[in-house]
């Protein structure tokens, strides 16, 4: 851990990516405005002492619902890291140590990888119908194929050490040896893996938005406020710019975090990963 | 079978003026008008798209028997009379002569017949024609109908125009829904059709102008091509349509925010053009789903509003009180029952809920996010019903599957919110329909409405008189009201703009491009 | 050559069939029905019925799959609910915009996105590299759609510079079609560009640490020749293979940018089509979208294997 932290640009993006994280996570303590409460008198009030980042079209406070939002919006990228972490470890673990399952699990993430990924996130989202939870799963299945094949071609590797032979040799079970032995060894690629699919998660889940397929706008997000302010964007510029630098902190953080990861823990990965 | 007249009392209105003056000509000749549309046009087939986006196009295509006049009376367009009979059951139609087709082919009474059935087919106000008994035709240019009942406001309906009956040549009246070759008699022809970019119109050289009248008037009226070509194009950010017409590209916009209103104002070479009355905002309750099955909770749910908040937040602060299911100045405008209407009365709203016996059940408003007046609408609205105590549920879906959900399920939802604009503008019985059977939005319990408001609708329908008819119609809507059948907040202008060098264009509820003309 | 290609194209079919079953799954599976969207408002039940049969809805899962694959081999993909119109004839219709966009994009990222990761890689760790790497991350990170509406409010508004939106074919004005593609060709750019600049960087750096780089040097030769002649050959390889991915990050991009710019293309008729609950559409969209991306990554294969003997030898993945 400690070559990360000299790092400089893993630092860099530690500081942007928590500093978001943590006014989305306290924001109940750092503002006292309630997102949803509207005063019509107070509409479109640029950023000021009072409204540091302005009001919107109903005299709600930016600030409120840029810091609330960006607890969906990093809540709906975790889930599809979580998701992607359970079922992209299962996968990748299954192909690259069950050759017979191969074959077939490699050619279905081949199919859904021929997907565009935001297309097929699209398309999913479109037929499950937009809530915030369809958002996530439609996410998840697009990264569940990547994840797995970047796992299968370590666990193809890892699986081939000396290690993982002994540990054969002396009559390890299989889960055994893919959950002690193989698995730790992989877990490198992995958080690089996942550093990025969060950073996806978050941007698509604003296309998402953007074309009213994401969480409805009562519980807003990122992308469900720049698809509100877009209408004003003249009038009104700060309602998409605000949610819009919030957005870019956050997966430039992400992506400084996972350049990072990859420099030090897994110094072989050089081709970049979606 | 009597012939009283060759025009009815009632369609006085249809009479051209005897001495009239010299007809519209076109102070200039020529070029090309690039308009922004807000929506994606929904094809082009006029008896089958009920979109609004549809009728933008084809009113400039497409012309019917008969239509409406920019005070809503109806008027004669592709027929010079009509007779009818004494016991209101036969209608004969005189058609105009030598009308031609897009094609060179000229209407006869045939085209006109092979349009009625097509509509009485697939048509969506097809009910319309529910009480016609038979089609006749006698000759090339006279077409009867007859019906199997009285019906003296049957002219009122034929004239509809939220989905109008559009004449169209007998050779494509076989076409599938939606595979309607775009061929009418009206002022401009279809020259393409992109479906998600534009659609280019052009002038149709043999178009015939109805000389009965002197000037365009709603959607008939003395029509003149003046441009060469229209260009419509389909412009839904709201943001970049703006712009473009700032910057020139497009010369008239059909939709101008409200925020950006003032802007434009300032701007020297574009000219703001408002329609007063465009956008009823509406909510009606599910009758048959607790607690709004309740007529006590429904009251309490009326008391508790205050309609300018609601208003202010939909329309960013452009709109009208309007305590009436009809537009302010039309004939059949009315505010009986006006004192439920924003009354903003929390004490009276807890009373009722108690009265009511109501135990806190969720009260679901199902609104969408597409329209941003009816998500604000019912955003404030459940702010409102908080206070008073209601545990008010937002449920948020899109635009298409609220519609169907307000349709097809009775379960679910307890408000939903819809915008009424031609129905409320054609006036009358028309403006009720949705409460009446068998249309029923508010899902009544068997789906009957209530019988009280059934009767006075009837005669909405029915009375032979205009002050009987609005009579009746005060009665249903104070009884709507009463009942909570359906909710009307307010009334929303639309603004549309034109760069100054644009003389002619009047907003309507769907942009005429005829007796238009570009200076310069 | 002929072969090798022909073997890929081989390789593919099965992955055809998969994606085809996938998009069949996705009109198959949906909770909604689009017998009720295609019938419209306020159509009656019978009517429902009707069209649900005339789709095809009502019949056992089998013969309906059955259907779908007799009709895809006839490149039938069924027929739009909204345009009334096949959507085969509709996205063909619309295909060469997005096509001359794509291609614009395309030929925008490779010109600076190499020259970006170059001069970086040459001048490892200068303030050049730094710039860089920081504009090429913040590429990867910004909203597309976001900056579209930025780009609009800056570039055709307060500049005048670009029309907002519309397009015009490069048959009818070449003039019109730079000024009105032009917009949404940078949009889409900016994130691939990122893209590229990151992975030639990282690429050529590796390049310029191998050995016959070194001896190039240490010959003498001048840097510009080393880089030019001996490095960036070598850089372009894995370039050739990240062309697949950048592609199809487009296409997705295609979708928000289109309709930001009003541009009639292949994302916008799917953009629509998802607004509209168009099922045939966006299922027929898809399908010919990640059929025609997996068509041109074998191509690009071939083309790979044509820069380096090696894979034509080495085959699939280990």
């Amino acid at each position: 851990m400690i070559p990360l932290l000299r790092h400089r640009s893993f630092m860099l993006g530690l500081v942007l990516f928590a500093a978001v994280a943590l006014v989305a996570l306290a924001a109940p303590f750092i503002v006292d405005a309630d997102p949803a409460r509207m005063a019509l008198r107070l509409r479109f009030k640029p950023p000021s002492s009072e409204f540091l980042f302005g009001t919107d079209n109903l005299g709600r406070s930016m600030l409120a619902r840029v810091c609330y939002g960006g607890r969906l919006s990093l809540a709906i990228g975790l889930a599809v890291v979580a998701l992607n972490a359970v079922f992209g470890v299962l996968i990748g673990a299954l192909a690259g140590y069950v050759p017979r399952l191969d074959g077939a699990l490699m050619r279905l993430s081949d199919a859904l990888m021929a997907f565009p990924a935001v297309l097929l996130a699209i398309g999913i989202a479109a037929a499950l119908g937009p809530t915030a939870s369809t958002a996530v799963i439609a996410l998840a299945i697009v990264y569940i194929p990547r994840t797995a094949r970047i796992l299968r071609a370590s666990v193809l590797v890892v699986r081939r050490l000396d290690f993982v032979e002994a540990a054969r040799a002396i009559g390890c079970g299989h889960l055994r040896i893919v959950a002690r032995h193989i698995l730790p060894n992989c877990l490198a690629p992995l958080i690089v893996q996942l550093s990025f699919v969060f950073a996806y998660a978050v941007l698509s889940e604003a296309v998402l938005s953007f074309l009213g397929l994401g969480a409805p706008p009562s519980v807003p997000s990122w992308g469900i406020l720049i698809s509100e302010g877009r209408g004003y964007i003249r009038e009104a510029p700060w309602l998409t710019v605000v949610p819009g630098i919030a957005i870019a902190m956050t997966v430039l953080g992400l992506n400084l975090m996972g350049d990072g990861f990859r420099d030090v823990l897994d110094p072989r990965l050089r081709v970049e990963q979606i | 079978m009597t012939r009283l007249a060759a025009i009815a009392p009632a369609l006085l209105a249809l009479l051209p003026g005897m001495a009239l003056a010299d007809p519209f000509k076109c102070p200039r000749m020529g070029g090309d008008l690039a308009f922004g549309l807000e929506a994606k046009v929904a094809g082009l087939d006029q008896h089958v798209s009920p979109a609004g986006s549809t009728r933008d196009v084809t009113s400039n295509i497409y012309e019917t028997l008969v239509t409406r006049d920019d005070t809503m009376k109806p008027i004669l367009q592709l027929a010079k009379s009509v007779d009818v009979s004494a016991d209101q059951k036969t209608f004969i139609f005189h058609l105009r002569e030598g009308v031609k087709f897009h094609n060179g082919k000229t209407m006869t009474s045939d085209d006109v017949l092979a349009s009625y059935q097509r509509y009485q087919k697939v048509g969506v106000d097809r009910s319309i024609l529910d009480i016609v008994d038979r089609f006749e035709t006698p000759d090339a240019s006279t077409f009867t109908i007859v019906l199997k009942d009285t019906r003296p406001t049957f002219l009122e309906s034929l004239s509809y125009f939220t989905v109008p009956i559009v004449i169209i040549p007998r050779e494509n009246a076989n076409a599938a829904p939606q595979q309607l070759p775009p061929v009418g008699t009206g002022p401009f022809q279809l020259v393409e059709f992109v479906a998600d970019s534009h659609v280019k119109l052009k002038r149709f050289e043999g178009y015939t102008p109805n000389t009965d009248f002197t000037e365009a008037t709603g959607f008939g009226g003395y029509k003149q091509p003046c441009l060469d070509t229209v260009t419509l194009r389909m412009t839904s950010e709201p943001a970049a349509r703006t712009a473009a017409l700032e910057t020139g590209e497009l010369q008239g916009v059909q939709d101008v925010p409200t925020a950006s209103q003032k802007r434009l104002a300032e701007n020297k070479s574009i000219k703001l053009l408002r329609l007063e009355n465009f956008w009823l905002n509406v909510t009606y309750p599910n009758q048959s789903f607790p607690p709004t099955d309740n007529l006590k909770v429904r009251q309490a749910i009326l008391a508790a509003m205050d309609m300018n908040e609601i208003m202010d937040a939909a329309s960013d602060g452009a709109y009208k009180l309007n305590p009436s299911f009809q537009f302010p100045g039309t004939p059949y405008y009315t505010e009986a029952g006006k004192e439920l209407y924003n009354q903003h009365n929390i004490a009276k709203a807890k009373q009722l809920l108690q009265e009511g016996g109501y135990k806190g059940e969720k009260v679901i408003l199902m609104t969408n996010r597409e329209y941003p007046s009816m998500y604000n609408t019912s955003l404030v609205m459940s702010e409102q019903l908080k206070a008073a105590g209601i545990n008010a549920e937002l449920l948020v879906l899109d635009w298409p599957t609220a519609l169907q959900k307000s349709v097809k399920d009775n379960e679910g939802w307890n408000f939903f919110y819809t915008g009424w604009i031609t129905v409320t503008a054609l006036g009358g019985a028309q403006s009720l329909r949705n409460l009446a059977d068998p249309s029923n939005v508010h899902k009544p319990q068997g789906n009957k409405s209530d019988p009280e408001f059934m009767a006075a609708f009837r005669k909405i329908e029915s009375g032979s008189t205009l002050d009987e008819r609005r009579a009746a119609f005060a009665t249903a809507q104070a009884r709507a009201f009463d009942q909570v059948m359906a909710v009307p907040f307010g009334v929303m202008p639309k603004v549309q703009a034109m760069r100054t060098n644009v003389e002619g264009f009047k907003p309507y509820y769907s942009p005429r491009f005829y007796n238009v003309w570009l200076t310069n | 050559m002929g072969r090798h290609a022909l073997w890929r194209l081989i390789q593919a079919a099965p992955l055809l069939l998969l994606i085809s079953l996938i998009s069949f799954l996705l009109l198959y599976l949906i909770p909604g029905d689009p017998a009720l969207v295609a019938a419209g408002p306020g159509a009656s039940a019978d009517v429902v019925a009707q069209v649900r049969h005339n789709m095809g809805l009502d019949r056992p899962f089998a013969v309906q799959l059955g259907l779908f694959y007799a009709r895809l081999l006839h490149g039938d993909l069924g027929r739009s609910l909204v345009l009334g119109q096949p959507v085969a004839e509709a996205i063909l219709q619309r295909a060469p915009v997005t096509l001359w966009i794509s291609l614009y994009s395309l030929v925008l990222t490779i010109i600076l996105g190499l020259a970006a990761g170059i001069a970086a890689a040459v001048r490892h760790n200068s303030w050049v590299d730094q710039i860089v790497s920081v504009v090429a991350l913040l590429g990867v990170s910004l909203p597309n759609f976001w900056l579209a509406l930025v780009m609009i409010v800056i570039f055709s508004v307060q500049l005048g510079w670009f029309p907002t939106g519309g397009y015009v074919a490069p048959t009818t004005s070449l003039a019109g079609w730079f000024a009105t593609a032009t917009m949404p060709a940078v949009a889409l750019a900016l994130l691939q560009i990122g893209l590229l600049t990151r992975i030639t960087r990282a690429t050529m750096l590796d390049v310029l640490r191998q050995d016959y780089i070194r001896t190039a040097r240490a010959k003498g030769l001048g840097e510009a020749l080393v880089v030019g002649r001996h490095a960036l050959a070598n850089t372009m390889i894995p370039i050739v293979t990240v062309v697949g991915i950048i592609l199809s990050v487009l296409l997705s991009g295609s979708v928000v940018i289109e309709t930001v710019f009003a541009v009639p293309g292949v994302g916008a008729l799917l953009g629509n089509a998802i607004l509209a609950r168009d099922y045939p559409m966006i299922q027929g969209g898809l399908l010919f979208v990640a059929a025609t991306l997996l068509l041109l990554n074998v191509g690009i294969d071939v083309l790979y294997a044509a820069f380096d003997p090696r894979v034509r030898l080495g085959g699939d993945d280990p």
